[in-house]
């Protein structure tokens, strides 16, 4: 597997609000319209996918976000250095793709993962996204795709005032600019 | 700007979709026996009515799923959403 280097690597406070970017972090994507798929998954995980809009499932080791009625993305909570990713991905590979069960890819590389924390993280959001952020801020485990600052962005509520924010790693540099240059006036 | 209610993740601000032009367009079983004027009618021609129109929109900003909208052009105004492959709830 190719090891990029992130764009970001940093960390910053304003006042009460902590930017940082967490790697390496592993990230699959998941893709299935059959049956089985979930129960598959619950074997492999013990977490089945979530059906529901908007929400996402989780254990200790690993979260699952909706995406898409038919599109998830598996993301380690702990720091998962390089050599033990290949382990998930190819369990999911031979149990899911092998099988013609659906399709898994990692992702580990296309996505940034930015965890935001602190009181004033959704006036920070508000500032440059169209999502309303109310039903999203009262929900643990919420899961929303929008745009930031015309960036496709994956927001996942993991507590009160955390989020982990997954941005594109070609735009993720922009965006860390523009969250630090606007966290400044908040 | 307007509100749309997409069918899988429900209501989000318009800027997160893309309109995919005119639904309901069949494509001609037998393309090949068309003339080029047929052809051309069925690949460029779109209605474009003031008053409600049938249109397609992608979610491409969110769930990248296609739907399809029942839409008032003159004034923004959605009457109703439907997922692909469902028929119209309002007559066409």
């Amino acid at each position: 597997m190719l090891n990029f280097e992130t764009t970001v690597q940093d960390s910053k406070s304003y006042g009460d609000l902590t930017l940082s970017e967490v790697e390496p972090i592993l990230k699959i994507n998941l893709r299935s319209n059959k049956r089985e798929f979930s129960t598959k998954i619950g074997k492999l995980l013990s977490i089945i996918p979530p059906i529901e809009a908007n929400t996402s499932s989780g254990n200790e080791d690993y979260s699952i976000l909706w995406l898409s009625p038919d599109e998830w993305l598996i993301y380690s909570n702990k720091k998962t250095p390089y050599e033990q990713q290949n382990l998930l991905e190819e369990n999911l590979f031979n149990n899911i793709s092998y099988t013609n069960q659906g399709s898994v890819t990692n992702v580990t590389d296309h996505w940034v993962m930015i965890n935001l924390k602190g009181s004033k993280i959704y006036d920070l959001l508000s500032k440059s996204s169209p999502y309303d952020f109310k039903n999203f801020k009262m929900k643990k485990g919420s899961v929303a795709q929008t745009l930031l600052n015309h960036t496709d962005v994956i927001l996942h509520n993991i507590d009160d005032n955390n989020i982990n924010l997954f941005v594109r790693r070609s735009f993720s540099e922009d965006l860390w600019l523009w969250i630090n240059d606007s966290a400044r006036f908040l | 700007m307007f509100i749309i209610n997409c069918p899988y993740c429900g209501e989000r601000d318009q800027t997160e979709f893309s309109s995919g032009g005119e639904a309901h367009i069949v494509r001609p079983k037998q393309p090949t026996e068309l003339s080029d004027d047929e052809w051309a009618e069925f690949l460029f021609m779109r209605k474009n009515i003031k008053g409600i129109q049938f249109e397609r929109w992608n979610h491409s900003h969110g769930c990248r799923k296609w739907f399809n909208v029942v839409r008032d052009t003159s004034n923004d105004k959605i009457h109703a959403v439907y997922k692909m492959g469902e028929k119209p709830p309002v007559n066409k």
